[in-house]
């Protein structure tokens, strides 16, 4: 989609093009919203680093079976006849985040948990982000008695404390992996139905929304074709956040055993099992805990990075 | 000002009612048959089960609690609707039930255990105020210098940290490694309190906790506090006092603070709302007595009345925090109760 820039409009292509070509010299001067993003979120340093660390997980997560047993041994089943040898081996050449008490390989296991974790964070992620399009959509498009239910169950979700309300509605439904990402999933509606609702109540007032209408556009055709894509920036912000977030509600959940179930390699059980070694193996717990905090932060910072590109105002910065 | 009161203790009715609804609902939903729950899974005569799901409000049964038969000599089950309203008004009447495992009332363990959940909550908000007001007020005063900077990166990696391990991290670094300069003081969790021979034995042990549940907010209102400042200072009023000769650290003091302040304590004071829900994470890798930890073993034990009870104690807790916050924001803030008919979100 094509966006004409406001110096433009005002007949200073000239400059314009001089600007463009000073920014962005030889990839051809981007007048797209999505060009002008992607160039200012060249520009910052710490989102790109976050970029190229979630690629890379991504990248190592994927192609782990190719390559990840045969270097360091299974993730989930232990060597029985190595086992007494192998047990509690502090980080070394062989094993480079050290061993668990059956003697399986820590590193192996953190890239297995990288899966779990990418996973459920993007599939709870995929499910809020849905549930709270189409909730933030109804009530902001409708508006009247709409908006009051929508915003109201909004409310009643956003009053339960969080794990709590995910604890209860796994204990409820069963424990499962499929559970996990559907309770983060579910529960995460809320918060996205606002951003989406504010974004559409600004999106609205705009003369072209009333020519399409005026046009005889059907109200999904005006909201998928005019107001889904002048909102969808704040989702893409919100939506990187919401990943990094989930991430660590499943790590929360696990942690407590409600979650993934050993023997998975989920970085929450695996912060569980090094509690009993604290004194004598620490790097049990470091490690998958280090991979928490920087896959986490490097979704809140490409999130900030993505927000500042995209221009989108939010409430809580 | 009655008017806006008015208007959000209304808004807390509905609320509360779905929030019942839910928990209920998912009471029903919970796999397990109940009775089998009750008695720990022995087989009980006939008679004895008829009698606990006419406690339990599964079956209809006169006042001696023995159960009604249709013509068929069948019991007859209540339905739904009517065990909601049944469970609502023993709800409204104080009764939330008894735990299944414990075989005492809900109401009594919460009662024991939320004093732990109080006091750590205290300390903790008091550690997030005062660190993070502080953080706050530097960053801004001191915008785009070295502090700044820090600050910035410190709450971006606190706010990404699972709580649970911030916590392990803190017991590892003070209880452990740095046992001998400690003395010993954070060497176990509350259960040893620090040993009968350690000197900080009385508070020694919520600092570690009260550190690991503050973290998250503290970044938060840090970078609340820094944000509104900034807001602040760009005023026409601050540009006046400035003009009049003041210096910098009189504006701030006395004109500034004030108004950045309103958001930040309102903040805080949703927070320590948050933090009477218990801190499930924190209390559970510190072994703290408090109403989360309490909720996650009932949760692990399935034992439904004491999670359902305990849940509708802490929700109205909350709530009724968060009530008392805003109409004290309102207070604080003539724009709120002023304009509040035209407010989104």
């Amino acid at each position: 989609m094509l966006y004409p820039s406001p110096t433009q409009k005002l007949g200073m292509e000239a400059t314009a093009e001089a600007v463009a070509q000073e920014h962005d010299k030889g990839s051809g001067a981007s007048r797209t919203l999505w060009g002008d993003a992607w160039r200012r979120l060249r520009q910052n340093k710490l989102a790109i680093i976050a970029a190229v660390w979630i690629i890379f997980v991504a990248l190592v997560a994927i192609t782990a079976d190719l390559w990840a047993p045969q270097l360091l041994g299974s993730p989930t089943a232990a060597d029985t006849t190595q086992m007494a040898a192998q047990s509690l081996q502090p980080p070394s050449l062989e094993h480079p985040f050290g061993t668990d008490v059956t003697g399986r390989d820590i590193l192996v296991r953190v890239i297995y948990g990288a899966r779990i974790s990418l996973t459920i964070g993007l599939l709870a992620t995929a499910i809020s982000t849905a549930i709270g399009l189409v909730m933030g959509a109804l009530a902001a498009y409708y508006g009247g008695i709409w908006d009051t239910i929508i915003m109201r169950a909004a409310d009643i979700f956003l009053a339960f404390p969080y794990v709590l309300f995910v604890l209860c509605l796994i204990a409820a439904l069963g424990q499962s992996i499929t559970n996990v990402f559907v309770a983060i999933g579910i529960l995460g509606w809320p918060s996205i139905a606002r951003v989406f609702r504010s974004a559409i109540l600004s999106v609205k007032e705009n003369d072209y929304v009333d020519a399409a209408r005026a046009m005889g556009a059907s109200d999904a055709r005006i909201i998928a074709r005019h107001i889904f894509p002048n909102s969808v920036a704040s989702i893409v912000v919100y939506a990187t956040m919401n990943i990094g977030s989930a991430i660590l509600s499943e790590a929360a959940i696990s942690f407590l055993g409600m979650g993934v179930q050993p023997p998975n390699p989920s970085w929450g059980i695996m912060i569980q099992d090094g509690q009993a070694y604290l004194m004598t193996a620490p790097w049990l717990m470091i490690m998958p805990g280090l991979a928490i905090l920087s896959t986490v932060l490097a979704f809140t910072l490409l999130g900030d990075g993505l927000r500042d590109a995209l221009d989108v105002k939010m409430k809580d910065a | 000002m009655g008017k806006y009161i008015l208007k959000r203790v209304l808004q807390f009715i509905p609320v509360f009612i779905g929030v019942t609804i839910i928990l209920f609902a998912m009471k029903a939903i919970v796999p397990g048959d109940p009775i089998s729950m009750i008695t720990g899974g022995r087989a009980v005569p006939e008679q004895t089960r008829l009698q606990l799901e006419v406690q339990n409000n599964m079956i209809y049964g006169d006042e001696n609690g023995q159960p009604i038969y249709d013509e068929n000599g069948d019991t007859i089950p209540v339905p739904i609707w009517e065990q909601y309203i049944r469970y609502m008004d023993d709800l409204l009447h104080g009764d939330l039930g008894t735990s299944y495992s414990k075989k005492r009332p809900v109401t009594d363990i919460f009662a024991e255990k939320y004093p732990y959940t109080i006091r750590l909550a205290a300390c903790a908000i008091c550690l997030e105020a005062v660190m993070g007001i502080g953080a706050g007020l530097i960053s801004a005063v001191k915008r785009y210098s070295f502090w700044d900077v820090l600050v910035t990166l410190v709450t971006s990696v606190l706010v990404a940290v699972p709580a649970f391990w911030l916590g392990m991290i803190l017991q590892l670094i003070f209880g452990i490694w740095l046992k001998n300069i400690t003395g010993g003081a954070f060497s176990m969790p509350i259960s040893g309190a620090g040993g009968p021979t350690s000197p900080y034995q009385d508070f020694m042990h919520y600092i570690l906790p009260a550190f690991t549940l503050a973290a998250v907010s503290t970044a938060y209102t840090a970078r609340i506090m820094r944000s509104q400042l900034l807001d602040v200072l760009n005023q026409d009023y601050i540009r006046t006092a400035k003009a009049k000769g003041l210096s910098n650290r009189a504006v701030i003091v006395h004109h500034a603070l004030k108004n950045a302040l309103i958001p930040v304590v309102t903040y805080i004071g949703i927070d320590f709302g948050a933090m009477m829900a218990g801190a499930i994470l924190t209390e559970t890798v510190f072994n703290w007595p408090g109403v989360g930890y309490e909720i996650y073993r009932a949760i692990s034990a399935r034992d439904w009345p004491l999670v359902m009870g305990g849940v509708t104690i802490i929700i109205v807790v909350v709530m009724v925090i968060n009530l008392i916050v805003d109409i004290s924001y309102a207070f604080l803030d003539p724009r709120i109760r002023l304009g509040s008919s035209k407010s989104e979100d």
